[in-house]
């Protein structure tokens, strides 16, 4: 019954002429592509090809070049860096390096820390008792700290970090998790005391205060920020401590990680990482 | 004389691709950010557009029509388009290699880009209303005329809209409106100026 109802109606030769016209269409086109695929070939440069294998292939057009075609093409006659391309990881790089015999040095991994230990250590001027976020806190007079550039601690960067990376701790400071962060630097943006920045992975200490006031001001404000003594930059056996606007600046180049710094630090802001 | 005069005109303005029929917005967005860009679009775009209609006006009426199979046209237009440049891009490569370098991967990427599909479709229902009426004017050259002047009025447009960018990127905007949203403004602007244009007829 059903099969009559749905084959009486059908012109049965209207749908072979519909599924022939097609079939010849894509049988005669495939065969055109191929044709003219074979006299138009072209022998490419193996360098090139195997370049474009290794290449993210997004061809999203960061690197100036129109495609990636056109960026493998620019490194293989050197007027491309491996610099230009922000798509492609680090170990894809080393083997375009390795394949067109380029200089390439991968950036030292970072992570991102908190260059701040106030806390409950930093005076409140007000109670914030809003929407536990350091964006909306900031509307109302720069946040409740005293200190300007103290961490406000609602986890703003927290809610933003795409790995989980960032906890704000038992202190009342965000706190980034090094084994975690990849460094992607969406909690830089966002923290709007700017007072997280990226630093080597490999860093033995780092400086966990942000603020440049002279130190009378820092001890009105804050139990545990910088005071700018610099007992830390006279006392490191390799200098690599100088202080730049009542701050301490490490070189990681030179810091061998004796942590003499973390021991005489007064104020224990400079810490063990 | 006055014929071309007409499907020029009616082509590149009355019925601009992107401004008036809104056909080919993601290149027109997307690839107006610099001058150089959208030129190479836009000859692309017309090189490809000339194509199309060259192809599937034989089509549509030796073949199609005769077999009173007219509602399969886009099936059989996006096979034919997209199977015809990936043949022309390789040709171009070969051949003439400045070409190719310049228009790029807007080649490929345009194969049936919805403003190529619509000019087919355009000039499919431009000759099917002219036989109906008894004029053989609207023959296979006026349907590649009317290809390639799409094309231009595609390019026009697109330069038009890459020139204006280049110019707002240096002015200050509210932040709400920057970017995309100042786009979307000029565009509508572009398009409302080149709707004059239909007063003419």
């Amino acid at each position: 019954m059903i099969n009559t109802i749905l084959c009486g109606s059908v012109n049965w030769a209207s749908v072979g002429l519909v599924l022939g016209l097609i079939a010849g269409l894509a049988v005669v086109l495939t065969l055109l592509i191929l044709l003219v695929t074979k006299i138009c070939h072209i022998q490419e440069d193996e360098k090139v090809v195997k370049v474009l294998e290794h290449l993210a292939g997004a061809n999203c057009g960061g690197c100036g070049y129109s495609g990636c075609e056109g960026f493998a093409k620019g490194l293989c006659s050197g007027k491309a860096s491996l610099g230009d391309c922000k798509v492609t990881s680090n170990s894809e790089k080393q083997i375009i390096a390795n394949i067109a015999n380029l200089d390439f040095a991968a950036d030292s991994p970072t992570v991102a820390v908190v260059k701040c230990s106030g806390g409950k250590g930093a005076t409140n001027k007000f109670e914030y008792v809003g929407y536990p976020d350091c964006v909306n806190e900031m509307v109302f007079h720069k946040g409740r700290k005293l200190c300007t550039t103290a961490c406000l601690g609602d986890g703003s960067c927290a809610s933003v970090c795409p790995i989980g990376a960032i906890k704000v701790n038992e202190n009342g400071v965000a706190f980034v998790d090094k084994e975690i962060c990849t460094s992607c630097g969406a909690c830089i943006k966002k923290c709007p005391k700017m007072c997280i920045e990226r630093i080597p992975a490999s860093a033995p200490v780092y400086v966990a205060c942000n603020s440049k006031c002279r130190g009378k001001e820092v001890m009105a404000q804050c139990q545990n920020g910088c005071i700018g003594c610099g007992l830390c930059a006279k006392n490191c056996t390799q200098k690599a401590i100088t202080m730049v606007d009542n701050l301490p600046v490490i070189d990681y180049n030179l810091c061998t990680g004796c942590k003499t710094c973390v021991s005489k630090c007064p104020r224990k802001c400079i810490k063990e990482f | 004389m006055s014929t071309f005069i007409i499907i020029v005109v009616a082509a590149a303005f009355i019925n601009n691709a992107v401004l008036v029929q809104c056909y080919g917005i993601c290149p027109f967005l997307g690839v107006s950010k610099k001058m150089s860009g959208s030129l190479g679009m836009g000859l692309a775009v017309t090189l490809v557009m000339a194509i199309t209609c060259l192809v599937t006006y034989p089509i549509y009426n030796f073949v199609l029509v005769k077999l009173h199979i007219e509602y399969l046209e886009i099936i059989v237009f996006i096979f034919v388009i997209a199977a015809l440049v990936q043949m022309i891009e390789k040709a171009i490569k070969k051949f003439v290699p400045p070409l190719y370098n310049m228009m790029g991967i807007y080649l490929p990427l345009i194969t049936t880009n919805c403003a190529v599909l619509g000019v087919a479709e355009t000039v499919m229902d431009a000759s099917t209303m002219m036989a109906d009426l008894g004029i053989q004017a609207f023959g296979l050259g006026s349907a590649v005329l009317y290809g390639i002047f799409t094309g231009i009025g595609f390019t026009i447009a697109i330069c038009i809209m890459s020139g204006l960018r280049e110019k707002v990127d240096a002015l200050t905007i509210p932040k709400s409106l920057k970017g995309f949203g100042i786009t979307m403004v000029t565009a509508s602007f572009m398009a409302m100026a080149f709707y004059v244009f239909a007063l003419v007829v």
